[in-house]
């Protein structure tokens, strides 16, 4: 069972991820176009994704570790365990709110269709909402200390 | 639009036709109709749209309440504040909040309220992939993608008078109805379309920002992975294109864009010290 949680959570920790690359892909040896090749990846190919700098992610493949294209990836490569309904989301339910596993398997808190269909207005947390508004000018100031800066792009035709 | 003119022209004309063959007729109700015709089909101003977006985000925090936690709400009201700023629509009354759920959405509400839930958050690495979500909402609400959505709805579902009162009066019982069933499009989802816009003027709301545009690419990368089946995603699976197609359509349509930014900042450290208490 241990193992199994183990197994699960594994994704979530940024570490390796299956994936296939979706068509033919220079492995490179860094993330940029103009570096080195150290492999050409067949379409298909399975590689385990490391972490993401920009548009290229970091990955393993048996001919060796590189970049490739990010867009070129995409994740549960074949053979990989696909995270069902006892996956992540009900196993960190279980840890968050402590509640036992019977209660677990009948119905996890939260947002769901019938919540949306049965909704009644809730206008104290209407009220909280507008608490945490931010202005213009705070905004601007955390942006700054992000390094962020403002430039004008053109939307794409 | 033509069969609206006819329509209204012929309700409006039924008063004389009334005198001599229609005697039951109620005239003044029929001219009651044609107005809420026009009521209901004419632009929605700014205020009625931030009423009515007011309405249903009280709609939607009935069905999750916030996240009680004023630093993580905090930094994402910076985050979106400062995004909108870079929209077509800077001076609306952006509200951004954390709903306290675990499963994986966002909502867009017409007049500038947008929502992330928890479950999303937690499945993000950086404030890039923070800013490439909430772009893609603010980007909704500047094409009013939902206040379309909504008014097509109220036309199609209440009579035209109650549709035109529906957008008008707030206290009325088509307003109570209009409003549901605006929260209940959250459930149905939008076009296809709308989501693709979204998407690539999206990458451009977060490049005007100074982000890594990869982030919302990420985003869907971690969301390819899972399993729709998982009760986490479903909702949001049955509500948005499959991300790998929105994947392979930013590829196809936004290569230059996302090239030409993508070494701005993705800001992870910041990230995950503002938001500890979502994870």
């Amino acid at each position: 069972m241990r193992l199994l949680i183990l197994a699960l959570l594994f994704p979530l920790l940024g570490h390796a991820e299956p994936a296939t690359v979706i068509r033919a892909t220079e492995l490179k040896s860094a993330p940029a176009t103009d570096a080195s090749t150290v492999a050409q990846l067949a379409e298909n190919a399975a590689v385990e994704a490391l972490e993401r700098q920009g548009g290229w992610t970091r990955v393993k493949a048996a001919e060796g570790e590189g970049w490739v294209k990010l867009l070129a990836l995409r994740y549960g490569g074949p053979g990989s365990a696909k995270k069902g309904d006892t996956g992540i989301a009900q196993i960190f339910n279980v840890a968050r709110t402590g509640s036992s596993g019977t209660q677990v398997t009948t119905g996890v808190r939260g947002l769901d269709e019938e919540k949306l269909a049965n909704a009644q207005p809730n206008p104290a947390e209407l009220e909280k909402l507008n608490h945490f508004a931010v202005q213009p000018a705070a905004a601007a100031g955390f942006a700054a200390k992000g390094k962020l800066s403002a430039h004008e792009v053109e939307y794409p035709k | 639009m033509n069969r609206l003119v006819w329509l209204i022209a012929l309700l409006i004309a039924a008063p004389a036709q009334a005198q001599f063959k229609l005697p039951d007729l109620n005239i003044n109700k029929l001219i009651d109709t044609a107005k809420g015709v026009v009521k209901a089909t004419r632009e929605i101003d700014e205020n009625e749209e931030i009423a009515i977006g007011s309405d249903v985000a009280a709609r939607l925090l009935g069905a999750a309440p916030l996240m009680n936690d004023l630093r993580v709400q905090r930094y994402v009201n910076n985050v979106g504040r400062w995004l909108a700023t870079q929209s077509e629509r800077p001076d609306l009354p952006w509200h951004f909040g954390v709903m306290d759920a675990p499963q994986l959405n966002a909502f867009a509400v017409p007049g500038g309220t947008i929502f992330i839930t928890r479950g999303l958050l937690e499945k993000m690495h950086s404030e890039a992939e923070l800013a490439g979500v909430l772009s893609h909402e603010i980007v909704h609400v500047v094409r009013k993608h939902h206040l379309k959505a909504i008014q097509k709805g109220a036309l199609a579902h209440l009579s035209a008078g109650a549709a035109g009162a529906a957008l008008s009066n707030v206290n009325s019982e088509a307003r109570n109805k209009l409003v549901a069933f605006g929260t209940e499009m959250y459930s149905r989802g939008l076009d296809k379309g709308d989501e693709f816009e979204a998407d690539r003027l999206g990458v451009v709301i977060a490049a005007r920002g100074g982000y890594d545009t990869y982030g919302l690419p990420a985003v869907l990368q971690s969301l390819q992975g899972m399993n729709a089946k998982d009760s986490a995603v479903a909702l949001m699976f049955k509500t948005h294109p499959a991300p790998g197609e929105r994947l392979d359509t930013l590829a196809a349509k936004m290569q230059p864009v996302l090239d030409s930014y993508s070494s701005q900042p993705q800001l992870r450290e910041r990230f995950a010290m503002e938001t500890k208490a979502a994870r």
